[in-house]
């Protein structure tokens, strides 16, 4: 294993220990290195997203409707690029083997197929007079769903936060419809959308410490 | 041991490109290829060449040997240290 080091002088166990951990380490923050603005995106088009929509009853000078709906759609849309664009370029140059890829696939899958027939759900019962509980019913299903993603997520590549987050999404969709309208905007804003930007100021600050240089 | 730490980050199915690896290490191109021939004379290292349309791609990865060597040799530094798995 010697004849690789790429330093002139051997290094004795200790050091050659830290080189090792050192090297994982710096590649690990490269590698996950998009994980903390795909989380700021979402943070930040949920927050502000179900805050527009909160607005619209919540606030005296609130958003009019279709200015609210129109601002989630679009934050909505940009944060889904962002976590598809970073997501993508961090897995270029690597290969997985053919199960991998079909995990991986259908997972990704998944995440259109449920939204879409979440929506389909939705649109069906408002059909059927669903009327103005149609804000309780997409906020808490899209988020729940979420939430669901995330567990499974966890559970098939054993990531610990995912679990967490996902955890705490799937409780603050359940909650949500308790407040009525227009109070469940306002949690999920506050505790969805926020949580996001907890975790993603949390992923800057930890990977800023695990930057500096070890002694 | 740079090269050989950076591959046995990537799970036992996963391999990489060429130029993906020089990037995460930091190296120059001729330096790379030089260390990844001593592994891979040394069995430690797997190298597949394919295409990509007219564009040849290098994958690497640790061989199931070059992974066991090296899961061996951290855990003999971390018994020298006194480290307990």
């Amino acid at each position: 294993m010697d004849e690789n080091a790429t330093t002139d002088a051997p290094l004795d166990p200790a050091g050659m220990l830290a080189l090792v951990r050192e090297q994982q380490r710096d590649i690990g923050l490269q590698l996950g290195g998009a994980v903390p603005f795909i989380l700021l995106a979402w943070g930040v088009s949920w927050t502000i997203g179900f805050l527009s929509l909160w607005s619209v009853d919540g606030l005296a000078n609130g958003l009019p409707l279709g200015a609210a709906i129109a601002v989630f759609v679009v934050l909505f849309v940009v944060a889904g690029a962002v976590s598809a664009f970073l997501g993508i370029r961090s897995g270029r140059g690597i290969r997985s083997s053919p199960d991998s890829a079909f995990t991986g696939t259908v997972y990704g899958v998944t995440w259109s197929i449920g939204f879409v027939g979440l929506t389909a759900i939705g649109v069906a019962l408002i059909r059927w007079g669903l009327g103005d509980l149609a804000n309780l019913y997409f906020a808490s299903v899209y988020v729940f769903f979420c939430g669901i993603m995330y567990i499974v997520a966890a559970a098939i590549w054993h990531a610990i936060p995912a679990l967490v987050a996902g955890c705490w999404l799937v409780l603050v969709a359940a909650l949500a419809p308790f407040f009525g309208y227009p109070g469940n905007y306002l949690l999920l804003a506050v505790a969805g959308g926020g949580a996001f930007l907890v975790m993603s100021a949390a992923m800057f600050v930890a990977r800023a410490v695990a930057r500096r240089p070890h002694v | 041991m740079r090269i050989t730490a950076a591959l046995a980050t990537l799970a036992p199915d996963e391999s990489i490109e060429f130029p993906r690896l020089q990037e995460l290490l930091g190296m120059t191109a001729g330096n790379l290829s030089t260390h990844l021939r001593k592994l891979e004379d040394a069995d430690y290292v797997t190298v597949a060449k394919t295409h990509r349309g007219r564009t040849p791609v290098t994958y690497l990865e640790l061989s199931t040997r070059g992974r066991r060597a090296f899961e061996d040799y951290t855990e003999a530094l971390r018994g020298l240290l006194g480290e307990h798995p």
